[in-house]
């Protein structure tokens, strides 16, 4: 009787533990009609946004052991069926290719057109550290940085590395889990190194680099030739992009985990305290404090003169960006911890239930989901 | 945030990051030390739980007579079971509930190291709920997870090994034999099952929170064997006086048979027999023509 009870508390015990498993938030990324978004299978999913068919490509599935249980890193998640990697990073469409890193160490191409078939992958025969951050382009190479504290820079065509970038030598072992921002030949990284790092885009070679007091998983928001990054020492910093000088920084109750938006001058900062910092761009200087009841983990979007922010609790709020007032639009009561993507003002995200949920963002109507749950 | 998470999980986790910090931004050494800590806090209720087993054990043999005389009446078998408890000032049901008190205590330290080791993205992002707002906590995550050339994140197949193996010792130690066949054969499952089945779950969990079962058998073992020895681990001495009396009863019914049998040997079991019979030398038959040299005393 003791043992029963013992194991029954024991599962419940681990039952209650979340953030084992590797599970993926993949954000949207939306080229000629069509949404590309990488789904909680492992697969990349290409829905068009005229009449909603969907194409699958393989599952992509890990290599590396995950575990009795499938509980390891990168499995699928305990207790679910997904058997697929976990994908974080929202996909890159460039010139008839369309890209994704997962959390087996890999990056895929596939033809944007077709995206049944498999056109490279790097490494081909080995598998790197996993892939948190998402890759950005510059039209000839991808960029990403990658667990075991590297930047790579790979040909986009062929898929080839062209050079890669360890900020401490080889002897760091710091992740980065950061989607780098890319502006003018300068490729910009956060790592957990607690540095943010510019470096050149020709030869990976570095320009200067930052240091803050918390690991960096934000990507930087590039405006107005100025760098605005939140670091996990809770405060988000505003940094030259030309030279790596401080111009400002303000803290917050906790963590930026995300990327700020800038509009009209001021940046519109979401924190994990739920509060959405309005400051003014030059100076720092705080214009509002709006309190969205949440923590704030996904990207915002920005719709004409709003901002959509989303909780992690499903709770989606606009923002009006003359006013800075905030209204809630809907609450999906799902997890919302990806990007936001918006089309046609309808804002799309994908939650835990392998769906993508749609928003209007003017009405605040909660449309169908679309399911991106494999047909195989 | 609910109740169990304020009181309990947040502090734990907090605790073992700034440990963490203290201990040279060594994740591994923060978790053998609040493992040690909290066996300490918690060894009042150990020692009050070994007590009641080693309480348990001293009543062994009165228990299995009481099993022997009543084996076949449950009822009064209870009863007097009972009453011997209440007599002894045992209570049976102590070392249970003592381990069910102290159960939320390790649920907790394992969930709060599980947090604390943010082995996935979403790991980390749910331990921001978990931070006092102490600049030393947010400086230090996320924490450093190699220790002893692994990492604490990945699981790790010698830690499972040594999960298994410190589970069984400290199962073996503190097991008390019970006159109940059924109840020892449910004991000796459980000497088995539980470090096979840790072992099965450190296999597939991070080696964090193995390392927090290793050292948390390894403090159980130090304090039950401070307590009580080897206990279990002791070799179990031979029956020997059991063997004994069951040879002197084949040997007397061997004598018995012999002597109905002219020319037979006559066999002297043991010393104790032996004093019987001499105080009964008319049960022994002289037997002509047989040299006393050629009597063999088997023993």
């Amino acid at each position: 009787m003791l043992a029963v009870v013992i194991l029954a508390l024991g599962a419940a015990a681990f039952g209650c533990i979340s953030g084992i498993s590797a599970v993926g938030w993949s954000g949207g990324t939306v080229s000629d009609n069509t949404i590309y978004v990488g789904s909680r299978e492992g697969r990349l999913v290409a829905v068009n946004l005229s009449d909603e068919s969907r194409q699958w490509s393989e599952q992509v599935k890990m290599t590396a052991s995950t575990g009795l249980f499938g509980c390891g890193p990168g499995a699928g998640g305990c207790g679910t069926s997904s058997t697929g990697v976990a994908i974080y990073g929202s996909p890159v469409v460039n010139g008839g290719l369309v890209y994704f890193a997962g959390y087996n160490g890999k990056i895929y191409a596939f033809n944007s057109g077709n995206i049944s078939q498999t056109r490279w992958v790097y490494p081909r025969d080995s598998n790197l550290q996993p892939f948190v951050g998402g890759l950005v382009t510059d039209g000839s190479k991808l960029y990403i940085g990658c667990a075991d504290g590297k930047v790579y820079a790979l040909d986009a065509t062929t898929g080839d590395k062209l050079w890669e970038f360890a900020p401490g030598g080889n002897k760091t072992k710091e992740k980065i889990w950061a989607t780098p921002a890319i502006s003018g030949g300068t490729l910009y990284i956060g790592s957990f190194d607690k540095k943010l790092y510019a470096l050149n885009t020709a030869d990976g070679s570095k320009r200067w680099e930052f240091a803050t007091e918390g690991a960096i998983m934000a990507t930087p928001l590039i405006y107005q030739d100025t760098l605005y990054f939140g670091s996990l020492d809770r405060n988000l910093y505003a940094v030259s992009a030309a030279n790596g000088k401080e111009k400002w920084h303000i803290p917050a109750k906790n963590w930026f985990w995300t990327e700020p938006v800038a509009v009209n001058n001021n940046i519109y900062a979401g924190g994990l305290d739920g509060n959405v910092y309005v400051l003014k761009a030059d100076t720092g200087e705080k214009v509002a404090t709006i309190d969205l009841k949440g923590p704030l983990a996904s990207r915002p979007v920005v719709i004409d003169n709003s901002i959509i922010f989303a909780t992690r609790k499903g709770v989606i709020y606009t923002i009006n960006t003359s006013t800075n007032q905030a209204a809630q639009l809907a609450d999906i009561k799902l997890e919302i911890d990806g990007p936001l993507t918006a089309v046609d003002g309808i804002v799309y995200v994908q939650t835990q239930n392998l769906a993508l949920q749609r928003i209007n963002s003017v009405s605040g109507s909660v449309l169908s989901p679309i399911s991106l749950k494999s047909q195989s | 945030m609910n109740i169990w998470e304020l009181i309990i999980q947040q502090p734990l986790v907090n605790v073992l990051i700034v440990m963490s910090h203290v201990l040279g931004n060594n994740f591994g050494l923060s978790i053998i030390a609040l493992t040690i800590i909290i066996n300490l806090a918690m060894l009042p209720m150990t020692l009050s739980q070994i007590r009641s087993a080693k309480a348990m054990q001293d009543l062994q043999p009165k228990l299995a007579d009481i099993q022997k005389k009543y084996g076949r009446d449950k009822q009064k078998l209870a009863q007097e079971q009972m009453k011997l408890y209440k007599e002894s000032g045992v209570k049976p049901a102590g070392c249970a509930v003592s381990m069910l008190i102290q159960m939320p205590v390790w649920i907790a330290l394992y969930q709060s190291i599980m947090l604390a080791l943010a082995v996935a993205p979403e790991g980390l992002l749910s331990l921001s709920r978990y931070l006092y707002s102490w600049h030393i906590v947010y400086t230090v995550i996320p924490l450093n997870r190699e220790f002893l050339a692994m990492n604490l994140a990945q699981p790790n197949i010698i830690m499972a090994v040594l999960v298994g193996v410190s589970m069984w010792v400290q199962q073996k130690i503190s097991t008390v034999p019970s006159p109940d066949p059924r109840q020892a054969q449910q004991a000796q499952m459980m000497l088995w099952m539980m470090p096979m089945m840790f072992t099965f779950f450190a296999l597939s969990f991070p080696s964090g929170l193995a390392l927090y079962w290793v050292v948390n058998s390894v403090v159980r073992i130090v304090i039950q064997y401070r307590m009580t020895g080897w206990g279990g681990m002791r070799r179990q001495a031979p029956k020997a006086a059991e063997g004994d009396k069951k040879y002197i009863k084949f040997e007397a019914k061997e004598e018995k048979t012999s002597t109905d049998k002219l020319g037979a040997d006559i066999v002297l079991p043991d010393s104790e027999t032996l004093k019987t019979q001499m105080l009964k030398p008319s049960k022994q038959r002289y037997q002509p023509g047989k040299d006393r040299s050629q009597h063999r005393r088997k023993k």
